[in-house]
């Protein structure tokens, strides 16, 4: 279990993360929503261990993150940043194969070329990263981390994903939330940042909505998506179609133009 | 099993790669101790090496066994050990600074080595302390330079784990402008003994080689040549950013340090015992990675060999091109790899578009 209390995360004074407290259990994928500035990536960025806090303390598994060694660390969680920028002409292959690294010696061959035809980057292996399309290279990065922690293990892990489809195409998207899904259940604890709302609602067992620094509302998808929760962290009209098991939840955001007709219609 | 084969293939073509590399090395080693203004025959070569190991072949002459083994043996060796130490340096700060337009020259690295190297030679005759020293103190000195310098350049040109490139270029300008105004400072407080070491220095060739000097070399360069070795795993990762290579287990910090004190040590060592040398370092990794690819795991050995191959080259150029006198080597390497340079800044401009 990832356990973080009392986040607190400051620049230059001004709070970017106040007081965030988050749990995230192996089996569910927890998503952080929120517009623009609400301090998602900082939040993501002290889990992940990229930045310390002065106040609050993370915890994997009961232990803070401070008592694991940068290789252990990596061995029970995996991050994906939203851009990786490569300096030199790696292909595809050699880019997945990194994620070999912090597993020493105690992987299987095949775990690369597995992992790759699930995220339907094998065809790529070949090719120089540098003219891959966005979205083939977000594809790629998260076979990377995927490889990372992709065989079973006794313990639980953490998989921390940063808008890993920001780039794709609608199939793509619904592709890789199966993927995140399939891994959940090998132990690991998923969490992901995302933009949309849609996708978060269809997928995401846990949902945490922030806005200015605070984490406003979090709890179950169902109970914390709801219109008025989301209006208040949004700004903006939007209501919810509840789903069943035949039909997805839908989420309608209202055009500016249209925002004065729903008034009068209300 | 695919990717199993896959992996495999890869590492038996690095190794092929490698093993053609050190053949082609081979070839120079006896091509240099052939030519000269005393040229051997390749055969006599042979024999003078193999009479040294206890095979005698006979069929050669004390004078080319004495200019062998006093003069051209230890000068190629020299060219070898400095050029391989240039080329693997550029390789890893390249890696480093995540930006293939890095060179130990260019960023000040090796005028840092110079300025030091000019305070001991000028200064180290008149400070007790540093006689204890001898052989070893010149290119000790040169090594804190290089140091100093690549510290400087890193703190000047990174922010937050990034480095930027332009600021990386413009602050070697700067510790270049200043290394070179001290190294004239100091010139203009030599005395003449003190002039003198510094103008046989600065000639900056591999003509001036002995075997005292192939043993530092040797000592100063292989030694941090091997521990830059061991660290391509975390250079692969560091080629995607320094965070994501610490979300893969990589210490950063530690391996920023092994590879700033392993460059600057055979910058420095290299700086020290032959002068300047620019280009190496930038041309050396860039061939290696249009013809090879980036793995680290193979472009680290060979940089080491391809510097070692091409500034032996180099050398031969310097002594062949205007016989019966000789070029400075760091002009070959000037006038070859800064169209190199301008090639590169071409095609980088291109990418960047």
């Amino acid at each position: 279990m990832l356990q973080a209390t009392d986040i607190h995360f400051c620049i230059q004074n001004r709070p970017i993360v106040n007081k965030a407290s988050i749990k995230l259990l192996p089996g569910e994928l927890t998503v952080i929503l929120g517009p623009n500035g609400a301090g998602k990536s900082s939040l993501f960025k002290v889990l992940s261990g990229d930045i310390q806090c002065r106040h609050g303390n993370v915890l994997y598994n009961g232990k803070t993150l401070s008592a694991y060694k940068t290789s252990q660390l990596a061995q029970i969680r995996a991050v994906m940043p939203q851009h990786s920028t490569l300096s030199f002409p790696f292909t595809v292959q050699e880019v997945v194969e990194l994620g070999l690294l912090p597993l020493k010696n105690d992987f299987k061959q095949e775990t690369v070329r597995e992992v790759m035809e699930e995220t339907q980057t094998w065809h790529l292996r070949d090719c120089d990263y540098s003219v891959l399309s966005g979205g083939e290279k977000q594809r790629v990065q998260l076979s990377r981390v995927l490889v990372q922690i992709w065989e079973k293990k006794p313990y639980p892990r953490f998989l921390l994903l940063d808008e890993p489809t920001s780039s794709m195409d609608i199939a793509l998207q619904h592709h890789v939330l199966a993927i995140i899904q399939k891994i959940k259940s090998r132990n690991i604890a998923v969490l992901a940042i995302l933009h949309d709302l849609n996708l978060a609602a269809n997928y995401a067992d846990q949902v945490v909505l922030m806005k200015n620094g605070n984490v406003m509302f979090q709890g179950p998808a169902r109970k914390t998506m709801t219109a008025s929760k989301l209006m208040e962290v949004f700004d903006h009209p939007i209501s919810v179609f509840e789903g069943d098991s035949h039909r997805p939840t839908v989420i309608h955001t209202v055009p500016f133009s249209q925002i004065d007709q729903q008034i009068k219609h209300a | 099993m695919l990717v199993k084969s896959g992996i495999y293939r890869k590492s038996k073509t690095q190794a092929a790669t490698l093993l053609a590399l050190g053949a082609l090395l081979f070839l120079v080693l006896l091509l240099s101790l052939s030519v000269g203004a005393f040229p051997i025959p390749v055969y006599q070569v042979l024999s003078v090496i193999m009479s040294n190991i206890g095979i005698e072949l006979g069929d050669f002459t004390t004078q080319q066994r004495s200019v062998l083994v006093n003069i051209r043996l230890p000068r190629v060796i020299l060219a070898m050990l400095v050029g391989g130490g240039l080329g693997l340096s550029g390789a890893a700060l390249q890696g480093l600074f995540r930006n293939p337009l890095v060179e130990p020259g260019l960023i000040g690295v090796s005028s840092g080595g110079a300025l030091f190297a000019v305070v001991y030679i000028v200064f180290g005759a008149s400070i007790p302390l540093l006689q204890g020293l001898s052989g070893i103190g010149l290119p000790l000195f040169a090594f804190m330079g290089g140091l100093l310098n690549t510290f400087l350049v890193y703190r000047l040109a990174s922010s937050s784990g990034k480095t930027d490139i332009s600021l990386l270029i413009l602050a070697g300008v700067a510790l270049n402008a200043l290394s070179g105004a001290l190294i004239g400072l100091a010139i203009f407080y030599a005395d003449d003994a003190a002039m003198r070491n510094f103008t046989f220095w600065s000639l900056g060739d591999v003509g001036g080689a002995n075997w005292q000097k192939v043993y530092t070399a040797f000592l100063l360069i292989i030694g941090p040549a091997v521990l830059v070795f061991t660290q391509f795993r975390q250079l692969n990762a560091l080629a995607l950013g320094e965070s994501e290579a610490f979300h893969m287990g990589v210490n950063v910090q530690k391996v920023k340090y092994i590879l700033l004190i392993s460059s600057a040590m055979m910058v420095g060592t290299a700086v020290s015992l032959t002068g300047t040398i620019g280009f190496v370092g930038l041309i050396v990794p860039h061939l290696i990675r249009l013809g090879f690819g980036a793995d680290h795991r193979l472009v680290l050995p060979a940089s080491f060999l391809l510097g070692a191959i091409l500034l032996s080259v180099a050398d031969v150029l310097a002594r062949t091109l205007v016989v019966p006198a000789e070029l400075p080597i760091g002009i070959i390497t000037a006038i070859i790899g800064a169209p190199f340079f301008i090639w590169l800044i071409i095609n980088f401009k291109k990418l960047r578009n």
